[in-house]
Formats: structure tokens, sequence, C-alpha cells
């Protein structure tokens, strides 16, 4: 009688189990690769979590982008025409989102946006209803860089900027308008391009020379993070601040004593220290025996983490009434508290994080360390850095 | 004055390195007369491999240059035995087209083993600089042109003074008369095409240090010792240092002086490339 009674509860139970098959399509190879694979990680440790609750079953389909438009298209339609999945998790780097905005238009499902902070993007989803954009759009990792270069001016009295910048579309859009920006805080800008991986920087930055910049800014990829911090120590180059902008940085870059007092911008590190960050910490160490620095996954983490929470309200695994109560939701995340708006150009209707989640960190002694802005600091801002001291 | 000089200078250093990735180019193409484009695979073998050594037991990249050669000219050896040996009669396409799929499949296998990831090693002398007056030197990138040198010498060396050596520059001009004096060309193929991927090997190792391992490191460096090879006249091993100098500067020069060069750098070795096949035609006419 008592296997009568399990047997019962047991159907009960996931009677009572709202399932959910969620596509995921992320760069597990090609330039963002490390960024994908953080967001993966973060994604299966939220999934797991969320299925040994019970009471919402999450089943992962998960397919790579290669970061590329050419096998990121396909790789959509094969998730949502054969795995017929309606709810997509993906959308890292903007140029491949920008690409799939068709066939997400096309098949119409629940599309919730990790990265793609390039405001083309946002135009290309304008009206569409099931769009949920996590990310800040570019425009605000613009305003949380420019308030960090506005304290270095005021605080410090840099006063010039040279900006290396890769010639593909991610260090070249919004460069001109970038510099007008910089201009505007009272810098002086010395902007010259570059093609991300040659490794040649030496006559550019010898050239930078003559301009004696206070800060180095450069905007590329990880591939080109050693080399430039290499060569501008062997031209000579001694600027205040080399800071830099990349997706995602090398394997092995704060090891590397050259990354003392690099400084970039970041949405999270393991260091934040409120509540829901020190739970993922945690969670992630547990599953994965190491802890991670980048911040995409969090970022995985927390959209599997605000889905479930709308699939159990939804109590349904239908798109829209998920989407329904999506919009809805408010949740402590590690990069804050989260909740939608349209955003600020109107264009899109669902915005989950602004530029308050943005902050400077530098590398001190092998570790990214919080240095900016001072309410998020757990270490002095380490300015001028030890390129410059040397 | 001194921009020019320090220019001039920067582009000397990275010659070296180009000159022993072309070398092997020019070596393989030369002697055993194919196309190689998993050239920049075996570099990438040397990158890896001195990042592996450096990552699991702390060696230095120093240390890591000999087995690099060591294990890309195994690598080579075996290549040339297992593929190109029995392609070697077959059309020039067919030959292209091998190296073109063995190239992707070495770049597909370091994706497989290390992920797309870029991979870094962190020696001390890293960015240790050398003064000159006014003038910077990178350690490393002189370290690497002085070695580059040195290897480029002695490979001269062997060329000019061994019997082996002199062995492979018969080949290299007629296929069939050494054969008749009793020269195993089969043997000096095995050998060039080892020895050509053991350079690419060795600049792999330096490239660790100056720029980073990646699947796709080598790639770039093909398509600029193809330029290399194509100014300095297929197959011409003396012609390729000054024809990696020629190409060297004028990266150096056009990221210097042209507005916005960075950006148009990776498009010199096109047009010198180009210059070089139109000059050759015309000379031919």
């Amino acid at each position: 009688m008592r296997k009568v009674w399990l047997l019962i509860g047991l159907l009960g139970m996931a009677w009572a189990q709202t399932q959910v098959k969620v596509g995921v399509l992320l760069p597990l190879s090609g330039p963002s690769s490390v960024s994908g694979k953080a967001a993966l990680n973060g994604i299966q440790l939220a999934a797991d979590e969320v299925n040994a609750q019970g009471k919402v079953r999450l089943e992962l389909v998960v397919a790579d982008d290669g970061t590329d438009p050419a096998k990121a298209v396909p790789a959509l339609t094969k998730l949502l025409t054969v795995d017929r999945v309606n709810v997509v998790i993906g959308g890292l780097a903007s140029g491949v989102t920008f690409a799939l905005s068709g066939t997400v238009k096309q098949y119409q499902p629940l599309f919730l946006a990790i990265g793609a902070a390039s405001s083309v993007v946002e135009q290309a989803f304008e009206g569409y209803p099931l769009f949920f954009h996590y990310h800040p759009w570019d425009y605000h990792n613009v305003a949380a860089a420019l308030q960090f270069f506005r304290y270095l001016a005021q605080a410090h009295g840099a006063k010039k900027v040279a900006i290396l910048y890769e010639d593909g579309p991610f260090g070249s859009a919004g460069i001109k308008v970038y510099q007008e920006q910089l201009k505007n805080l009272g810098y002086q800008v010395q902007a010259e391009p570059f093609k991300t991986g040659s490794g040649q920087f030496t006559p550019v930055l010898t050239r930078f020379k003559a301009f004696a910049p206070d800060i180095l800014y450069w905007i590329g990829y990880d591939v080109d993070a050693l080399p430039i911090a290499a060569q501008a120590r062997q031209v000579g180059l001694r600027p205040k601040l080399i800071y830099g902008a990349p997706p995602s940085w090398p394997i092995g870059f704060e090891k590397n004593p050259l990354s003392q007092d690099v400084a970039g911008m970041t949405a999270w590190l393991p260091t934040v220290s409120n509540t829901a960050s020190r739970r993922f910490v945690e969670a992630y160490r547990k599953k994965y025996g190491e802890v991670t620095e980048e911040y995409m996954a969090p970022m995985g983490y927390v959209i599997v983490k605000s889905l479930a929470q709308a699939v159990e309200r939804a109590g349904s695994a239908q798109k829209e009434r998920i989407a329904e109560a999506l919009a809805g939701l408010r949740m402590d995340t590690p990069f804050g508290p989260l909740s939608f708006k349209p955003s600020d150009t109107g264009k899109t209707r669902y915005q989950g994080f602004g530029p308050e989640v943005w902050f400077q960190f530098q590398y001190i002694q092998g570790t990214r360390r919080p240095v900016f802005p001072k309410e998020k600091a757990t270490v002095p801002f380490r300015y001028p850095g030890e390129y410059y001291l040397r | 004055m001194e921009l020019f000089l320090q220019t001039l200078l920067n582009g000397l250093l990275m010659a070296g390195v180009y000159a022993l990735v072309a070398t092997g180019l020019a070596l393989s193409l030369g002697v055993v007369g194919i196309v190689n484009f998993a050239h920049g695979e075996f570099l990438m073998l040397g990158a890896y491999l001195s990042y592996l050594l450096f990552a699991l037991w702390g060696l230095d990249p120093l240390l890591s240059l000999g087995l690099a050669f060591a294990a890309a000219f195994a690598v080579g050896g075996l290549t040339y035995y297992g593929l190109i040996r029995p392609v070697l009669k077959a059309p020039e396409l067919n030959q292209m087209l091998l190296t073109f799929g063995l190239s992707v499949i070495l770049q597909n296998l370091a994706l497989l083993l290390f992920g797309a990831d870029t991979r870094v090693v962190a020696p001390p002398y890293q960015a240790a600089t050398l003064t000159l007056g006014p003038f910077f030197l990178g350690a490393v990138p002189f370290g690497a042109f002085l070695l580059s040198a040195g290897l480029l010498l002695l490979l001269q060396a062997f060329f000019t003074r061994s019997r082996l050596g002199l062995a492979m520059r018969a080949v290299a001009q007629n296929r069939l008369a050494p054969g008749l004096l009793g020269i195993e060309a089969e043997g000096v193929y095995l050998l060039a095409f080892g020895l050509a991927a053991a350079l690419a090997g060795a600049a792999g190792v330096m490239l660790s240090v100056m720029l980073y391992a990646s699947p796709t490191v080598g790639f770039l460096f093909t398509l600029k010792s193809f330029a290399i090879v194509a100014l300095a006249g297929l197959g011409n091993l003396k012609g390729v240092f000054p024809a990696a100098l020629v190409l060297a500067l004028a990266e150096a020069l056009v990221s210097t002086y042209v507005p916005g060069g960075g950006g148009w750098v990776e498009a010199v070795f096109f047009l010198v490339l180009f210059l070089a096949l139109v000059g050759r035609s015309r000379r031919a006419l």
C-alpha cells in the first residue's frame, strides 16, 4: 500500500512540475569562446539547482554559434525547428545576435539575450515582444566608462588618452562618438586602429610616445592584451594607466607580471560581496572546483534562475505566459537587483541591467580587484600604475 | 629622424622571426617541391609546446627551444613520410589541397585539445628593454632576432659546408641528376621537410613569448611567409632574409607613417606579394 502512495506522490509531483525545453546558443568556439564557456557553466549550474528543487524542470539543448553568424543562424534554426524549443538563451556577441534577429522574428521564440550590447542589436529587435535583454546596452557601458574617465581627469589630473582600437565592428563602432565624448571631458585624444591578433604594436606605440598619453586605452580582443602590455614597455611608453576593454582576458594573464595594474571594466567579480554573489561563488566552486572571474558565468546563472521563477509563477510552459511573468519579476542577483523596464531609447520593452552594474577593476598581484567607484572598491586605485613607476 | 630610426629598428627585429618562418617554407618549396599550407601549424605546435612546458613545469621558453625544434622535426618527418611522400608525383593542386586539409585538421585538433582561448607564458624577461641612446629595443624581439640570425647562419653553414647540405642544394636544383650520382633523394626530402617544420617550431616558441599560443597563431605567419618566399624567388634560400627585411620594414613604415596605418599593416604583405608577382611576370616577358 505504501508503494502505491509513493507512486501517487511521485505522479502528483510530476504533474505539478512544469517542463520547459530551453535552447542555449553560445559561442563555445571563436573569439568570444571564453565568455561563452563561462556563460554555459553558469547556465548549467542554475539548471541543476532548478531541477533539484523539483518545481520546474529545464531541459537544456546546447549549441555552439562559433562566434560566427554563418554558423549561428543554422544552429538557431535547428534549435527552433528540429529540437522545437520555445525559449532560447543566447546572443552573446553583437554581430552574431544581429544576424539572428531575422530567424528569431520568423519563429518567434522567447529570446533571452545574455550579451549583445551593441545598440545595432537594439534596433534589430525593435518591437519584438518576446525579447528580454539582460546585459546593459553599449550606451550604458560608455556612460560607465566615461564616469571613470571623468574621475581620472578630476581626481588625478589625467589629460591625454591614446586609444588603440581594433578595426573590426567591435572596436570601431562608435569610436568617433567616443572620442568626441572624451574631448568633451577635456581630454586630448589620439586614436589609432590596429588589426586584432597581429601582435604588432611597436610602430603605433612608438608614435604614441611623442603624444605622451596619461592613459593608454585599448579596445580589442584577448589576443592583444599581452603584446600591448609587453610592447608598451619595450618601446619605452610610460602611460600612467593601461586600460583595456576586451570581451574576455587571456588565460593566465593574471599570473603574468605584465598584468600588474592593468585596468578594465566588468559587471561582476567573485569579490562582490552581496548575498546572491556569495551564494553563486560557493555553488560554482562546489560544482566546478574553481572560481571564475568571468561575469558571463553569473549572467547565465541569473537568466536561468529568472526563467525558472517566471515559469513557476506562470505555471505553464507557454512562452507568452512565461514572458508575462518574467516582465513582472523582481529578484536579487550577483549584479544587484534585477527587474525589467523599457530600454532608454524605448526601442525594446524589456531591459534588465543598466550602467549601475559596471565597475572598474585592476589586476593587482595576480587577481582582479574592484577599484572604482569607491563604494564598490575593495582596494585603493593604483594610479600611476607600475608600468609608469618602473 | 629619431622616430624614423626607431621604426627601422622595429622592422629589423621583426624581420628575424619572419625570415625564420619563411626559410622553412622556402625549404619545403625549394627542396621537396611542396607548397605547404600547413607550415604555420608547425609554428603553432612550437607555441603550444612552449606554453605547456611553462604551465606544467615552469620551464623557461628558452629551454623549450631545443625540444620544440626536435618535436617539430619529428612531426614534420612523420608528416612527410605519411602524407607528403605518397603525393610527390601527384598534380600540384592535389598536393596543395592535401596540405590545406592538414592545416585545417591541425587547427581543429588544437581547438579540441586546448579550446579557442589565448594562452600566454610569463618568463621574467618578457618586457625587458635595452636602451641604445634614444632608442629602445625589446629584449625578447632582440633575442628572437639574434636566435633567428644564428639559426639561419647555422643553416647556411650546413648548406655550404656539409655533404648533406650540398646534397640538399643539389636536389633543389635538379631532381634527377643527384640520383644518378648516388644521392638518396627520399632521405633528403625527409630531412628538408623535417628541418622546415623544426624552424617553424622554434619560431613558435619565440612567438609564444612575444605574442601568445592559440590555434590560429600560425595562419598569419604562413601568409606572410608566402609573400616573403614569392619576393625572394621560389625556393631561393639566400633571398629569404632580404625579402623578410623588406616586408617587415614596409609594415613598420606603413604602421608608423600612414594615418590609421595600424589597421593597414596586414594588407602590406598582399601588396608585397602583388608587386613581387607582377614584377616577376614582367621580367619574364
